[in-house]
């Protein structure tokens, strides 16, 4: 058996690289920076058009490709992963066979803390995995740092809280309470009282768009924009209420999970919602987004975990008799379940696209520990469980990023580059309206739509269509004299100028009007002035 | 006569060929008239014999062949045109025989040919054929009636058959001196084919060949460009950002190069330059001094200068003074005349201003009334009637010269005259303000007041033009007619109170006794109003007792209004009374109409109550109905989420003891739910409400409905099938939603405003189709996405120019076709010209080069 957590180098195999097997790989890096194929320019008339993108394809590709070497040669850190050999498995390896592998480092990662009177905790990590934010359900708020395990600030708000969530950096975070939902500071303060939302259920962070999104306990789902503190949006969901609330990473679309069995994603936009499904004949105890926002795990009290995939909202896999009390995608896309004291882990084994999720790793605590939130930390390979005796954190290889990208997240950020990102962040503020099931149809062409009105030139042909239908019909011959030519023409014209009739003129009409606004004043002056109106 | 032609070529001869009548007439008559000059001799004896000819023809063939023809005048023609070839034809027969050994001869038997024919053979010294033979060939026109000589050379030797050759004519010089010459020059002349000019082209097809001849030369001068101007078409960026010097980049570098040009500057640059007075101001002001000499002659000049001018101030003085002293009226009476020509008089002179303000306003009132210049007079009538105005300039200058003082006079001077006009509108104002509150009575009485007011105080200027003699005389002769009318104003007032009718204006209008002149139009414009009013106040029901007050009212209006408008002038009084009535009429007619209005407000409110409540009272208990049962419905839901939450946490703490059977626990925790169903209903609600389903077609109560037949055949086709379209439709639209094969998923199809502005309505410029174009879009080109080294190319501006360069116009160069774009090596588009350093430092360069190598 072999173990290799990301950081650990020691257990790496260097494999020497073999050129083919290389370029093979580099070729499917390139086609991931690639962002899906170019358009077919041979059908482009356009000769000036053609040529400059042509140049511009070739600029993208070597911009891919660019990006392709810099990740096969530069980024330094291997992802971890769990290596079998014959008759092992992966999930049959204890916390404490990989505790005895990794290195020191590594190893302080795995640990409980109990505290016990405070009852479940929630957890929240920061995009970057520095901080973790732990919120005990009998008003214990903590605020650690993960890096050197130290605990920053720790308060005790002496009410029920119900979830926390961090916004933009560990500066600030909000804990939804037993009546309001607050703000607060990094050192502790209360900073804001959210008053609008009421009693919040659950409290997400959309951090491109900066706004926080809560669900409360009537069903209303709030967008309130941090930056400025508006509110953007409050919607009445009609689903009753909840405390199942998963935001997508890719879009920033809002999940909730109903009793009814049903997932529906929201934006701030719009009042209804964007998609319903019936995931489930029960309640949905749980929604879990993958980082590339195609996937989605839901879990239903009919202990069923379901698979979607959002790109056809279809079910991919259902995975049976297991129910997830909470759910969570890991970056490398590790899904995370977690009922009673039990933790499963299941990896992705077919590792492509086609999504065939199977049992990586199980972890059993101690037994009566109620398991209420599995995060997996960020670039590390690291899962945070809290459960109603504090909190505890185990290792899962493979399951965390292990380059970082200081533009998106800087583990060993300084305070000089945290206010420089904040100030960078706010300034690349996503509007609301930004929040759709497609993102990257932004700046292309508006979907056509089903016109209420008909345009001008539509009326203009149609009314040519009827005068020609008009002029083609064929008279009937008739008799008595009725049939001379000139009657025909006569009865002709007549059906011509019907046809016409029916499409009226606007221009006209304006004219018209204008005519008769003046008439009207020359009718309203006073005799003495009616000399003075103007005479058509 | 072709019979007869015929019958003589049978008889005289078998070749065909000879035939004269294949040839053309006129050619065959040219050939006939020729025969005299050529056998000149025998002139009469030809014509004669011709004659004869004829006359034996005729005699012998004149048959029922000539009669047969019929013709009269033509034939002749015709007959005389061939009558030649007849004669020839003879000759023919003589040459025939002549050629065939003379078989013919006897036969023929025609003395007179014969010796013809041998005669010219003779003088000709050839035989008769050839000639004939030639001519049929190739028929020459002879015009000329000349005799032969070198000037008019024969027939034969104009047809080239060569009977005079070159050779023949120079044969007798042979062996003179420059023969030899003269016959080689023929040579040449007879080998040099080129030299014969042929007819030129016809001119269209000429400019064609022309054209594509330039068209093929410009091609090509422009198809060598095509290669260079596809390339910075194509390029990705264009590139303006070859070093070159700007020039100076310092003031001293400028003022360095500075060379003194024109006189000025040169006298500037002299005294700059000059060492001594830099020096001087250097050291000490002093010495600038020494040097600031002045000549006498500038001295005397600017002395000069100076008492010149003086001596003109104190004449102007003096001038000045004198005129003060004038005391002469008509002195200054025609200075001001002066003065008020000149534009600047009435500017410089506030009280001249003011007069001719008054006098413009005067005017101006004139205008007003009497429209005197608006093509209201006979004569513009009348020439407007006529339509003249096209034809005559003269008319059409005069009518708009007309309506030009028109409108100058009836424009408003709005600076003049502003304290006056402030006045009036303060009296409107008060007025107006007045008949909001007070009664008509009243405001008379308040007009009696001032009118009073004005007749008293008769302020007589003192100065001014109102202060002449004339002036003041005209002044109280106006103010007495004033007062008399105000007078009579009162007077009528007071009749009015005592009568206290309606009536009365009327009558007071008429007693007044003025002229009137539009009657008619007084006439009309009440009836106008009337009609208005009716219009106005068709639909209600309260008309009958309000209209006559009205009509009064209106017409009261109108007779005030109408004397106004026929007098020349307008007393203060009228005016006032005018005002009086009018703010009166006014408010009762206000009153009407806001009674009126009440009265029809009235009604319809109370038809909208009436018919309202059954109609509003519905929905309303509707829709509490639905908020009632909605809230219901969420209390309901919440309550049970709640139990069931309860359920959830009890099944979870459960868990731990094991039961029996999932399927059967899972069956009794949702018993009560039919989910999947709930979902439908849910489903096709939201599609009802994005798609909806069309109306059924109802008809209105009614109509359609008139007999049984109608009924019985139900809806009319049309409707149906409109009705089945829509259907159509609704089920097409269903169809290519995303959500139609998915039953248990909703994706709502709703179309958000606000994205909208992420989105592009129209393709952008280059780009034709959408896929081409959204495919292009799919890359991000910011830093962020991009390797450093890349971002540079991604976000490269088109055009990349250098600050301060001029962009010339392109030049041509050689470019290879086949060369592909490289945006990596940025290429100039713009070739500079080598400079005349350049070659030095190339060949300093190759020195250096060739160190390099040395090293």
């Amino acid at each position: 058996m072999e173990i290799s957590s990301k950081d650990n180098n020691l257990m790496e195999k260097v494999l020497p690289p073999v050129e083919q097997e290389s370029d093979v790989e580099l070729e499917t890096t390139v086609k991931k920076y690639l962002r899906g194929e170019g358009a077919n320019l041979e059908t482009l008339k356009d000769k000036k058009l053609k040529t400059q993108l042509t140049s511009r394809e070739k600029l993208y590709g070597k911009s891919a490709k660019a990006a392709a070497k810099i990740e096969k040669w530069l980024l330094p850190a291997e992802a971890g992963y769990l290596e079998t050999e014959g008759l092992e498995k992966t999930w049959r390896v204890k916390q404490t066979d990989i505790a005895n592998e990794v290195d020191i480092l590594s190893s302080r990662n795995q640990y409980d803390i109990v505290l016990p009177d405070f009852g479940p905790y929630k957890l929240d990590f920061t995009a970057s995995g520095r901080h973790m934010l732990a919120g005990g359900r009998k008003g214990h708020l903590a605020l650690l740092d993960m890096m050197n395990m130290s605990l920053i600030k720790e308060i005790q708000v002496r009410e029920t809280v119900r979830d926390v969530a961090f916004l933009h950096n560990e500066q600030f975070f909000a804990a939804a309470q037993k009546k309001y939902a607050y703000i607060y500071g990094r050192d502790g303060t209360e900073l804001h009282c959210l008053k609008e939302r009421g009693p919040v259920a659950r409290l997400r962070f959309l951090k491109n768009h900066f706004l926080l999104a809560s669900v409360n306990k009537s069903g209303q789902l709030h967008y309130q924009d941090v930056t400025h503190g508006g509110m953007v949006a409050s919607i009445r969901t009609g689903k009753g209420r909840t405390d199942v609330m998963e935001v997508n990473p890719y879009n920033g679309v809002v999940a909730l999970g109903h009793s009814g069995g049903t997932v529906t994603m929201w934006k701030p936009t719009s009042q209804a919602p964007l998609v319903q499904m019936q995931c489930h004949p029960g309640p949905v105890s749980s929604v879990a987004f993958h980082p590339n926002g195609h996937l989605m795990a839901t879990s239903g009290k009919e202990r069923k975990i379901k698979i979607w995939d959002l790109r056809k909202f279809e079910e991919v896999q259902t995975i049976h008799s297991f129910h997830a009390k909470t759910l969570s995608f890991s970056q490398k896309g590790l899904l995370a379940a977690g009922t009673g004291s039990f933790v499963q882990i299941l990896g992705d084994s077919s590792g492509g696209s086609s999504h065939n999720y199977s049992r990586y790793m199980n972890h059993s605590m101690v037994k009566g520990y109620q398991i209420e939130k599995l995060m997996f930390r960020p670039y590390e390979d690291v899962i945070g469980i809290g459960h109603s005796m504090g909190w505890s954190s185990i290792l899962i290889p493979g399951s965390g990023e292990p380059n970082f990208d200081s533009w998106v997240a800087n583990p060993f950020e300084t305070s000089k580059q945290r206010r420089e990102k904040e100030v960078h962040s706010l300034l690349d503020k996503l509007p609301p309206e930004t929040i759709m099931l497609d993102p990257s149809k932004i700046g292309a062409m508006r979907p056509s739509r089903r016109k209420e009105k008909p345009s001008r030139g539509e009326i203009e042909a149609e009314k040519e269509v009827a005068i020609e239908a008009a002029k083609s019909t064929e008279l009937k011959n008739k008799t008595k004299g009725r049939n001379k030519p000139s009657k025909r023409t006569k009865k002709k014209k007549e059906m011509v100028e019907n046809a016409k009739r029916t499409f009226p003129e606007q221009e006209h009409n304006t004219a018209l009007k204008k005519r008769r606004i003046g008439e009207d004043a020359a009718a309203e002056l006073p005799a003495s002035l009616k000399r003075f109106a103007r005479k058509n | 006569m072709g019979e007869k032609r015929r019958s003589s070529s049978k008889t005289l001869a078998k070749n065909k060929k000879r035939k004269g009548p294949h040839l053309p007439n006129s050619i065959l008559k040219t050939i006939a008239n020729e025969k005299r000059p050529l056998n000149s001799d025998e002139e009469d004896d030809e014509i004669h014999s011709d004659g004869e000819n004829v006359d034996m023809y005729e005699y012998e063939e004149g048959e029922p062949e000539e009669e047969s023809k019929k013709n009269n005048r033509y034939d002749r023609v015709d007959n005389y045109e061939y009558e030649l070839p007849e004669d020839f034809e003879d000759e023919n027969v003589e040459s025939d025989d002549d050629e065939d050994g003379g078989n013919s001869d006897n036969e023929d038997g025609e003395g007179d040919d014969d010796r013809h024919t041998r005669m010219l053979q003779d003088l000709t010294g050839m035989p008769s054929a050839a000639f004939q033979g030639e001519s049929k060939r190739r028929p020459v026109l002879f015009t000329e009636a000349y005799p032969e000589s070198e000037f008019n050379p024969t027939r034969d030797v104009l047809e080239g058959k060569g009977l005079i050759s070159v050779e023949d004519l120079l044969a007798p010089l042979e062996g003179k001196p420059g023969f030899n010459d003269l016959k080689k020059r023929i040579n040449r002349m007879q080998k040099d084919t080129q030299s014969v000019v042929h007819a030129p082209l016809p001119k269209p097809e000429r400019e064609r060949l022309e054209r594509k001849a330039v068209k093929g030369l410009v091609e090509k001068e422009f198809n060598k460009w095509v290669h260079l101007v596809k390339r910075n078409r194509e390029a990705p960026t264009v590139y303006f950002n070859q070093t070159v010097s700007v020039g100076y980049s310092t003031v001293g570098a400028i003022a360095s190069e500075f060379q003194p040009r024109t006189e000025f500057e040169k006298k500037m640059a002299s005294v700059l330059n000059d060492n001594e007075l830099g020096e001087a101001h250097k050291e000490d002001g002093a010495k600038l001094l020494e040097l600031n000499e002045v000549s006498m002659e500038d001295h005397i000049k600017y002395r000069d200068h100076i008492a010149k001018m003086r001596s003109l101030l104190f004449r102007h003085e003096l001038k000045s003074k004198r005129i003060k002293k004038i005391k002469s009226k008509t002195y200054h009476r025609l200075k001001g005349k002066d003065l008020k020509k000149s534009a600047m008089g009435a500017l410089m002179d506030p009280e001249m201003a003011k007069e001719e303000a008054i006098k413009q306003e005067t005017r101006r009132v004139e205008e007003r009334m009497t429209l005197k210049h608006k093509n209201t007079g006979k004569w513009a009538k009348r020439m407007l009637s006529r339509g003249l105005n096209e034809r005559y300039d003269g008319t059409r200058a005069a009518i708009s010269e007309q309506l030009q003082i028109n409108a100058t006079l009836s424009r408003k001077m709005n600076s003049t005259n502003d304290g006056s006009s402030s006045d009036e509108s303060d009296d409107e104002e008060e007025l107006s303000c007045g008949s909001d509150l007070d009664t008509p009575s009243k405001l008379i009485a308040k007009a009696r007041e001032k009118t009073l007011k004005t007749v008293e105080d008769d302020e007589v200027p003192n100065s001014g033009l109102l202060s002449l003699p004339f002036m003041a005389r005209a002044m109280k002769k106006k103010n007495e007619e004033v007062n008399e009318e105000a007078k009579r104003a009162f007077e009528e007032y007071e009749e009015l109170e005592n009568s206290g009718g309606a009536e009365n204006p009327r009558k007071s209008a008429d007693v007044s006794g003025r002229r009137v002149f539009g009657a008619t139009s007084k006439v009309e414009a009440p009836k106008e109003s009337k009609k208005d009013s009716d219009n106005f106040y068709d639909n209600s029901d309260s008309d009958n007792d309000m209209e006559g007050i009205e009509n009064n009212d209106l017409v009261a209006v109108g007779d005030t209004a109408s004397p106004a408008r026929n007098t020349g002038a307008i007393t203060e009084a009228e005016k006032l009374d005018d005002d009086v009535e009018n703010p009166a009429s006014k408010t009762t007619f206000d009153v009407a109409l806001f009674a009126s209005g009440s009265w029809k407000k009235m009604k319809g409110y109370q038809n909208a109550e009436s018919k309202k409540p059954p109609k509003t009272h519905k929905p309303i208990s509707k829709g509490q109905d639905k908020k009632e049962s909605r809230d219901e419905e969420s209390e309901d839901s919440e309550s049970e989420a709640e139990q069931m939450v309860d359920g959830i946490l009890t099944s979870a703490s459960k868990e731990t003891y094991e039961i029996p059977s999932q399927a059967e626990l899972i069956q009794r925790a949702f018993a009560g739910d039919d989910v999947v169903d709930e979902f439908e209903k849910d489903k096709q609600e939201v599609l009802n409400q994005e798609v909806p389903e069309p109306e059924k077609p109802v008809l209105v109560p009614g109509w359609g409905q008139w007999t049984n037949i109608q009924r019985k055949r139900g809806l009319p086709s049309w409707m149906v099938r409109e009705h089945e379209d829509a259907k159509k439709k609704r089920k097409l639209d269903l169809k290519t939603r995303k959500d139609y094969r998915l039953r248990n998923v909703i994706i709502s199809e709703k179309a958000d405003k606000k994205a909208d502005k992420l989105h592009t309505t129209t393709l952008p410029f280059p780009y034709t189709s959408k896929e081409v174009f959204e495919h292009s879009m799919r890359m991000p080109i910011g830093p962020e996405f991009n390797p450093a080294t890349i971002v540079g190319a991604l976000n490269r501006p088109e055009v990349v120019k250098k600050a301060g360069v001029i962009i010339k116009p392109v030049k041509f160069e050689e470019v290879n076709p086949n060369e592909k774009v490289d945006d990596e090596n940025p290429r100039s588009h713009q070739k500079q010209r080598p400079k005349k350093g350049s070659k030095t430092s190339k060949g300093q360069s190759k020195i250096k080069s060739k160190l390099k190598t040395k090293a």
